[in-house]
Parts: C-alpha cells; sequence; structure tokens
C-alpha cells in the first residue's frame, strides 16, 4: 500500500515565513530558526518541530536567520536596519549590529567567529564576534539590495546574490571579485553546500547547480511554477524546491525528473532547506507556518511513525477534511492529514 | 488507495505566556551551568549549596560596600582601545550595566553628567584615588 505524506504544521508565528536555516547535528539533536515578518524569530527542535523558544527584540520584520553549526549561537537581519547575535540556549540577546538600512543576510563562519551581513545597502559586511566594537571589513560591488551572503571554500571566500541580477563569488582577504554570474532575473535564493562545493540557485521557474568554486554550471531544472527556494539532500541524489503554486516538489537530482509534489501550504513557499541528517526538509510559507516533510515517507522518524501492513483495520475520515480517525491493532489515533 | 503515514502528535506550539529556552532542559543544564547548583534540577550537596551561598552573600557585600565607599570619588576608567577618562563616581546601577558619572574629562571636553555603559565590555578596571590615599586597583563584577 502506498504512503502518503503527512507533513508537520508548525504554528505560532502569526506573518509569513520568509527564511529558515537548521544548524549542525549537536550531541542534542539539531535545530531550526526560522525568519518571519512579524518580528520574532523562533528556535525548534529540527526532528520534531517543537518550539523551544522566540528571540524577541528586533523592532521590525525578520528577513534572514541562520544558527552556527552547535546550535549555540543564532543572528538575525532585520528590517529594523540591525541584525542581532543571540545566545541560542538562553534566548538572550547578545550582540546589535547596526546598519544602515534593512539587513537581509547573515551567516556564521564555520568556527562561529566572524559573522557575514547583506542588505539593502548593497553592502556585504565582516564582524567579528571577538572584537564586536571593531569596524566591519566592507566589501562593495553590488548595485542592487543584496538578498543573500554566504561564506564558501572554508570561510575563504563569500557567495552573494542580489537584485542587479548577479551572483558573486569575493575573496575575504583582498575583497575583490573572483568571478560573477550574470542572470536575466533575479535570483530568488542560494544555498551552499560545502561537501562538494555545489551553489544552489533559483530564478524563475528553475532551479540552478553550480559548482561553488569555480561557478561553473553543473545543471539547470525547470519546475511547473516560479519557485522561490530549493535545497539539495546531503546525498545529492534529491533536490526539493517551492514557490509560487503552494506546492513542495521533489526531483531526482541525477534524472531531473519531477517524482513528487506536495500540497499543504496555504501560501507561496518561501524557504525550503534539507535537514542535516536529510531525514527531513522543512519549508516556510507566506501562511505563517512551517511545515517537516519525510524524504522518506513512511519512515519512522521523529514524530512520524512506519505502520506496517496489517496493524490498520479502518480509517475515518473527519467531516473537517483535516484529520482522520484510524483504528489500528495499537488503539486510536488521530491524524492530521495533508490536503490533496 | 493509499495510506496516510501516522504521527505520534503533532509539534509542541509556543507557550503564550513566555519566551520558551527553558532553563531546566538537558542542553540548557549542560551548557549553562550555573555555580548556584540549587538553581538546577540536578542533586545537590545542601552543605556544599550553603557554603556557596555564604561565600557569594560575603562577595555580594563587600562589592556593595565598595561602590559606597567610591561614591564622590576620583576615578579613571580604563577601557578598550587603551582610552582613559577620569570622572567623580556618582554611582551603578542595579545590574552594574551603567556608571553615573560627573565630570567627565573627555579628549572632546569635560561632560558635567554623564552614564558610562559597562555592557559590553569584558572588563573595565577602575582605579580609585584621594589627595592622601595611594591608588588601589578595583576590577568590577563584570
Amino acid at each position: 500500500m502506498a504512503m502518503r505524506q503527512t507533513p508537520l504544521t508548525c504554528s505560532g508565528h502569526t506573518r509569513p515565513v520568509v527564511d529558515l536555516a537548521f544548524s549542525g547535528i549537536t550531541p542534542y539533536g539539531y535545530f531550526l530558526i526560522s525568519a518571519c515578518k512579524d518580528g520574532k524569530p523562533m528556535l525548534r527542535q529540527g526532528d520534531t518541530g517543537d518550539w523551544i523558544g522566540t528571540f524577541l527584540g528586533h523592532k521590525g520584520a525578520v528577513w534572514g536567520a541562520t544558527l552556527n553549526n552547535e546550535a549555540t549561537k543564532a543572528a538575525t537581519a532585520a528590517a529594523d536596519f540591525t541584525a542581532k547575535v543571540w545566545d541560542a540556549v538562553t534566548g538572550d540577546e547578545v550582540l546589535t549590529l547596526a546598519h544602515k538600512h534593512i539587513v537581509k543576510s547573515v551567516n556564521f563562519t564555520q568556527d562561529s567567529s566572524c559573522l557575514l551581513t547583506g542588505g539593502n545597502d548593497k553592502i556585504i559586511r565582516i564582524y567579528d564576534l571577538n572584537k564586536p566594537e571593531a569596524e566591519p571589513q566592507e566589501i562593495t560591488g553590488h548595485t542592487s539590495a543584496i538578498k543573500k551572503a554566504l561564506w564558501c571554500n572554508n570561510d575563504t571566500q563569500i557567495l552573494s546574490a542580489a537584485d542587479d541580477k548577479t551572483v558573486r563569488l569575493w575573496d575575504r582577504n583582498s575583497t575583490e571579485v573572483v568571478k560573477q554570474l550574470s542572470f536575466d532575473m533575479s535570483v530568488s535564493s542560494m544555498e551552499y553546500i560545502p561537501d562538494g562545493e555545489v551553489l544552489v540557485i533559483t530564478y524563475g521557474k528553475t532551479i540552478a547547480f553550480y559548482n561553488a568554486l569555480s561557478l561553473d554550471m553543473i545543471k539547470t531544472v525547470d519546475a511547473p511554477a516560479s519557485i522561490h527556494s530549493a535545497s539539495l539532500h546531503p546525498d545529492k541524489d534529491f533536490f526539493v524546491a517551492g514557490g509560487d503554486d503552494f506546492k513542495l516538489y521533489k526531483f531526482d537530482y541525477g534524472t531531473k525528473e519531477e517524482l513528487e509534489s506536495y500540497k499543504g501550504h496555504f501560501g507561496p513557499v518561501h524557504c525550503v532547506r534539507f535537514s542535516p541528517d536529510g531525514e527531513l526538509y522543512a519549508s516556510g510559507s507566506e501562511d505563517g507556518t512551517l511545515r517537516l516533510w519525510q524524504t522518506a515517507v513512511g519512515k519512522t522518524y521523529g514524530l512520524w511513525k512506519c505502520v506496517l501492513p496489517g496493524e490498520f483495520s479502518c480509517v475515518c475520515a473527519f467531516p473537517n477534511h483535516f484529520q482522520s480517525l484510524e483504528f489500528t491493532t495499537g488503539g486510536l489515533q488521530v491524524v492530521e492529514t495533508a490536503q490533496g | 488507495m493509499s495510506t496516510l503515514v501516522t504521527v505520534l502528535r503533532l509539534p509542541r506550539g509556543p507557550d503564550p505566556n513566555g519566551r520558551g529556552f527553558d532553563p531546566n532542559s538537558t542542553r540548557f543544564v549542560a551548557l549553562c551551568p550555573t555555580t548556584i547548583s540549587a538553581s538546577t534540577e540536578t542533586w545537590t550537596d545542601s552543605v556544599e549549596v550553603g557554603e556557596e551561598q555564604r561565600a557569594r552573600s560575603a562577595l555580594r557585600e563587600s562589592f556593595l560596600r565598595t561602590l559606597i565607599a567610591m561614591t564622590n570619588k576620583q576615578v579613571q576608567f580604563h577601557m578598550y582601545e587603551r582610552v582613559e577618562v577620569e570622572a567623580k563616581f556618582g554611582a551603578s546601577d542595579i545590574d552594574v550595566l551603567n556608571f553615573q558619572v560627573s565630570e567627565l574629562q573627555t579628549p572632546i571636553g569635560v561632560q558635567k553628567e554623564a552614564l558610562l555603559r559597562a555592557k559590553h565590555r569584558k572588563m573595565l578596571l577602575m582605579t580609585v584615588y584621594d589627595a592622601d590615599d595611594p591608588p588601589i586597583e578595583l576590577p568590577t563584577d563584570d
């Protein structure tokens, strides 16, 4: 019997979720941070979606959020012209970095010693978190607002995507452009995979994969709708994408074949990311929710339970179409269903 | 016919009454240990806690007495980037985040009244002196 995907809905935000990021795998599991236009980024347990805490302090929409590998620090970028660094264990604000315009992107180095920021003032900044009062190193060149700035190549280089329809690779020390990609339209998202040096870029209906060191194109795949974000599985066998039509798409990376599509969100999907272990992916939407989706549908993981054939005797759907009652040998269960 | 994947429960949502970051969670206890072990849920030795509490009380009292003794004394603040400023010490706020001073001598002039922020400073040294006593260096509880 085929299994149907049951996404887990994480509620709590009151406005669109515009960015999300996972930490690395820590002794306490892995974690997920979500950026929201309600100004209150949230930390969640990555494998269950359980809320851990809300970072309170920003006075405007939060456009970008990230965690360091150990999930001990968080950073956020907001419309209040600041980037903030937080203690991700206590939820306390540690640092406020004033900018001259809306900040859109934040990214830690591997050792969490430096923070990269980028935003509407078109300048990439590097902050030394051990010397927060010192002036940041600035990298100029983009002619429009920066959407995303990421460390790459062992934190020796920086990748940035801006509304000037370019993606640029910079040398951290010289602050010079090493390479540049130009597109016909603005890049909607960018993801960097250190293992294998892969860059995932989305624009229009296209998901494009590049070598992050040379910026040579590996392949492009077209989706049925305009895509806002995509993520490549750690094993590089699948990638997922979401965008304007509210759906999540799963593709085979090798063959470029569309494998599955899932409805569930009630608004455009703004961000999607695979978890560090590849067992699930999280999506954030205009509808204000985050949803967790299984990579291997039906597998026991997190809050999902594998039910073997024969364990079911009956499934009844509730009139609300959102829940069903399952009579199994283990007992009664109310299950939230995916739509469609 | 396809079957829906079973879920054990739904993800827990935010607590409407607080911002979360449960101090009793395993991760918090492991990564943010306090020296007052009684404030955690791990087992405690009541004698050890009592002794620790007494020591902390004595240190707190000593620190408060120092602040009182410094009132209206001439003080030199050693700050980052080798900046040194002199002022007349007024008071500290309850969290020792700000110091109220008068007649603050700065490279660009004398500030009649000022508030010096101690936050985000790893260490702040203040040299307290008056005409009759030699200067003594007092580390702040930062």
